[in-house]
């Protein structure tokens, strides 16, 4: 039961990375989340928030198309069986 | 009946030895992870179509066409069982679990000292034998997967044990308590991961080897609620506070030498943001694991 949970954070917070708009949070922006890639240079540390802000990305790439299948049942199954 | 069922499955136990020690000889692995304690290796060794022929001979079974039927049944199960391994070495890999779970008892019971008792020892340095890491049954630094798994399994019952002592067992409170453990262990080894992909350690932990370190606090887990069944709340406490610390230098002084970097993990104070974080990191992860012992063993003892 408690896995159950888990799937469902799971299946909620990937959703939540992939509905982020990209140009508001990933990118040079005034809030200042995102990182000018082309001065990171190979070799030094990226550092914590260039690290977050490519795990971001490299999630909604990787989980927009499994996402979609996974809504989709999710969706199903609670129309079935509430 | 029995006989020829015996047969068959010896036939697949004594596949698998053969295969395993092809593979350490193929590796170049000079010490075998597991001694080898196969009786009748030698009947094995001549072939499949032989074993079942030999055996149904001795049985009731003379007739033709039953050993065919026999010797096609044991080529069909060993090719059935052959694909499954393969395929299943693709999501789970076997042959490094079988590195983890190469202990023997006096390993097994050095590492519980280690464990309530991590003061005194000196050298924690795994040691590595040409670029991969010693068998755990030759080094007791090196992490394994058995004490956990027993650990693991041995909390439920004790869980049991404590709830019923309570009244307040029914058999769905193991598996309750076997999956809130288990989702518990799941998102502590996921955080760690995070946390460690942030930094960007360079650092030869698998995620296996997180399982196995985040695995070693239901020792004290297990420690903590037999002394609070024995002699109440206030030996739990005292007991769980013990266990608490010394899984807390446990976790500093292992993982103190595979996060950080070779200078700093010496004692040389190294300046720089980088190992300073690094230091933040070990704590941390060294700090969550009583937090994880109290909150996982609070509610079973009252």
């Amino acid at each position: 039961m408690a896995l159950f949970g888990l799937i469902q954070a799971a299946v909620l917070f990937s959703n939540a990375m992939a509905v982020l708009h990209e140009e508001r949070f990933l990118a040079q922006s005034k809030i200042g989340w995102g990182v000018d890639q082309s001065i990171g240079g190979f070799g030094e540390d990226p550092g914590i928030k260039a690290q977050l802000v490519n795990l971001v990305r490299s999630v909604r790439t990787v989980m927009r198309v499994p996402l979609i299948a996974v809504n989709s049942v999710c969706v199903v199954l609670l129309l079935l069986f509430g | 009946m029995d006989y020829s069922n015996q047969s068959g499955f010896r036939q697949r136990k004594l596949q698998p030895k053969v295969r395993m020690r092809g593979s350490a000889v193929d590796s170049g692995e000079p010490s075998q992870l597991f001694d080898d304690t196969s009786a009748g290796h030698n009947a094995g060794h001549s072939g499949v179509d032989k074993g079942p022929m030999v055996y149904a001979g001795q049985s009731l079974l003379s007739d033709p066409v039953s050993n065919l039927a026999m010797a096609y049944g044991s080529s069909l199960a060993s090719q059935g069982k052959e694909m499954m391994d393969k395929n299943l070495d693709r999501f789970i890999p076997i042959s490094k679990l079988k590195y983890y779970f190469a202990v023997d008892t006096v390993y097994v019971g050095k590492k519980l000292g280690l464990l309530v008792f991590p003061y005194m020892h000196e050298n924690w340095e795994v040691s590595y034998q040409q670029d991969t890491p010693v068998a755990p049954r030759f080094d007791v630094n090196a992490p394994d997967l058995y004490i956990p798994a027993m650990a693991f399994i041995t909390y439920i019952l004790v869980a049991g044990l404590a709830l019923g002592t309570q009244n307040r067992f029914s058999p769905e409170i193991l598996g309750m308590q076997a999956s809130s453990a288990l989702v518990w262990l799941i998102i502590e080894v996921l955080a760690v991961l995070l946390s460690l992909y942030l930094v960007t350690v360079n650092t030869d932990l698998t995620t296996i080897d997180l399982v196995a370190f985040s695995g070693y606090k239901y020792v004290g887990m297990i420690v903590g609620v037999l002394a609070g069944l024995l002699f109440g709340k206030m030996g739990y406490y005292l007991t769980l506070l013990w266990c608490c610390a010394s899984i807390f230098v446990f976790m500093i002084r292992t993982l103190r030498l595979k996060i950080l970097s070779e200078a700093a993990a010496e004692g040389v104070l190294v300046r720089g943001a980088k190992n300073q974080l690094r230091m933040y990191l070990t704590m941390a992860i060294a700090a969550a694991q009583p937090v994880f012992m109290y909150w996982l063993t609070f509610h079973l003892v009252r």
